[in-house]
């Protein structure tokens, strides 16, 4: 067994995950005046303290993120253009080789750099709508950023919990021991077995 | 567009500036009413007072020095209130549900309760109309929708001696405006028709209301695109997901063995 992510890796992630699922239901609640929503946290108000705050946890632990994938991420190579193009191999129902991966693959790499970018984006316009007030253009531009970022977070999130859970199945197990089987990582990962000197 | 229920029954106030004495009665009226106190004002070198709306102050008379040729001391009053749109922009970007509400009458009526104070109404309102209260509560004209309910009619209109402010049902306030002269009401088609109409003898922007009103382009965008693009984003992924499952299934490491 390899160990790919930290103990402190997977805490955040999770923390990042629950937060930011809290966050799209009450996102939903506000966006579409749902009640039976609303109803889960008491009271409109309590759903508004609740996302606020939620809000707090979710910057915190993404800023956490920027430690574990932000410089991987920005590492990209010729591999990475090739994967791109043949889709990850995802788009095919056979076996493809895909070019030599590191320790994430493209499609990790740029979910997180459209998470990072999204996510400071929904962060900026919350803080905005909930703190700075008296500033009608600054209130009305936050509610469009922030919108806006939404709709990324609800598309992007569900394919990347897809991609992690039924697509990948063993994924997971990453998010949780944090280990992987060495012949397993030897296939998936190469150039960061290479790296590391496992390889 | 809009998102008045009721058409036929609908009430509004109908603002006549030519004989308004400028007396303010409508807005202690309201104050009274309303149990609004009374709040430290300055004096900023005119008899407007309150300077503008405030969460103590739903209605004031706006006094507006505007000398014209014919009339070198002319000075408009015109009351300014809640316009009570039919499609109003404070109701459709409120994330709370019943905090601002529709009444049968078609006022734009508020629950404190239900207000979560996001101030995002302030954003939307065509018209710079709702205050926060201390509490961070909206607060605004209602239409005394608590006394036309039960039959009255606005304290403001009540209390009115000269016939500046009417209340009545709306299509009615148009005709008579209408038959005394006034060609054009402010108010009649605006944001799918307003609540508060006006019966201006000259251009709107000199009483200091827009020619053409609108809903903040942005907030437009929000309602009919992104809005639904939240559904079909998230709709749209979750169906990718299980189509791609059902039909490519998941990665599989054993594959790797055979090639």
């Amino acid at each position: 067994m390899v160990r790919k992510a930290s103990v402190a890796e997977i805490v955040n992630h999770w923390i990042l995950a629950v937060s930011c699922i809290l966050l799209i239901i009450t996102g939903y609640g506000f966006l579409f005046q749902l009640k039976p929503v609303y109803a889960l946290f008491g009271s409109n108000y309590t759903m508004k303290v609740v996302h606020n705050w939620t809000g707090i946890v979710f910057t915190l632990s993404l800023f956490g993120t920027l430690f574990n994938y932000l410089q991987e991420s920005l590492d990209m190579s010729i591999d990475d253009w090739n994967w791109i193009k043949m889709g990850g191999g995802y788009l095919t129902k056979g076996h493809v080789d895909v070019p030599p991966m590191g320790k994430i693959n493209t499609g990790q790499k740029l979910y997180y750099l459209a998470i990072l970018v999204g996510g400071l984006g929904i962060i900026a316009s919350g803080f905005a709508i909930w703190l700075v007030q008296g500033t009608r253009t600054l209130t009305l531009l936050s509610h469009l950023i922030h919108n806006l970022c939404f709709v990324l977070f609800v598309v992007a999130v569900p394919a990347h919990i897809y991609l992690g859970t039924l697509a990948n199945p063993g994924l997971l197990q990453i998010m949780i021991s944090g280990k992987v089987p060495l012949e397993v990582a030897k296939k998936r990962y190469p150039k960061w077995m290479k790296e590391i000197g496992k390889a | 567009m809009t998102n008045s229920p009721n058409k036929n029954n609908r009430k509004a106030i109908l603002v006549t500036p030519e004989v308004c004495i400028g007396c303010r009665g409508c807005q202690t009226a309201c104050k009274n009413w309303n149990q609004l106190p009374g709040q430290k004002t300055k004096n900023l070198g005119t008899y407007q007072n309150p300077p503008d709306l405030e969460p103590t102050a739903y209605n004031i008379i706006r006094y507006s020095e505007i000398p014209s040729e014919a009339n070198p001391v002319r000075w408009l009053f015109v009351s300014r209130r809640c316009m009570h749109c039919d499609d109003a922009g404070c109701m459709k970007i409120c994330p709370a549900p019943g905090a601002i509400y529709r009444t049968k009458e078609g006022a734009v009526a508020f629950d404190k309760e239900k207000c979560i104070g996001c101030r995002l109404c302030v954003a939307g309102c065509p018209f710079d109309v709702p205050r926060y209260d201390k509490d961070n509560k909206i607060s605004k004209c209602h239409l005394c929708y608590d006394r036309i309910a039960e039959g009255l009619q606005p304290a403001c209109t009540k209390t009115c001696p000269t016939g500046a402010l009417r209340f009545g049902d709306r299509d009615k306030l148009i005709e008579t405006a209408k038959q005394a002269g006034y060609s054009k009401i402010y108010g009649e088609a605006d944001l799918g028709g307003l609540g508060s109409i006006f019966a201006f003898k000259d251009t709107p922007k000199l009483y200091g209301y827009a020619e053409k009103p609108n809903i903040p382009e942005s907030v437009i965008f929000w309602h009919n695109v992104l809005k639904p693009l939240a559904v079909i984003g998230l709709g749209g992924a979750v169906a990718g997901a299980l189509i791609h499952f059902a039909v490519i299934g998941p990665h599989k490491d054993e594959e790797v063995k055979k090639s």
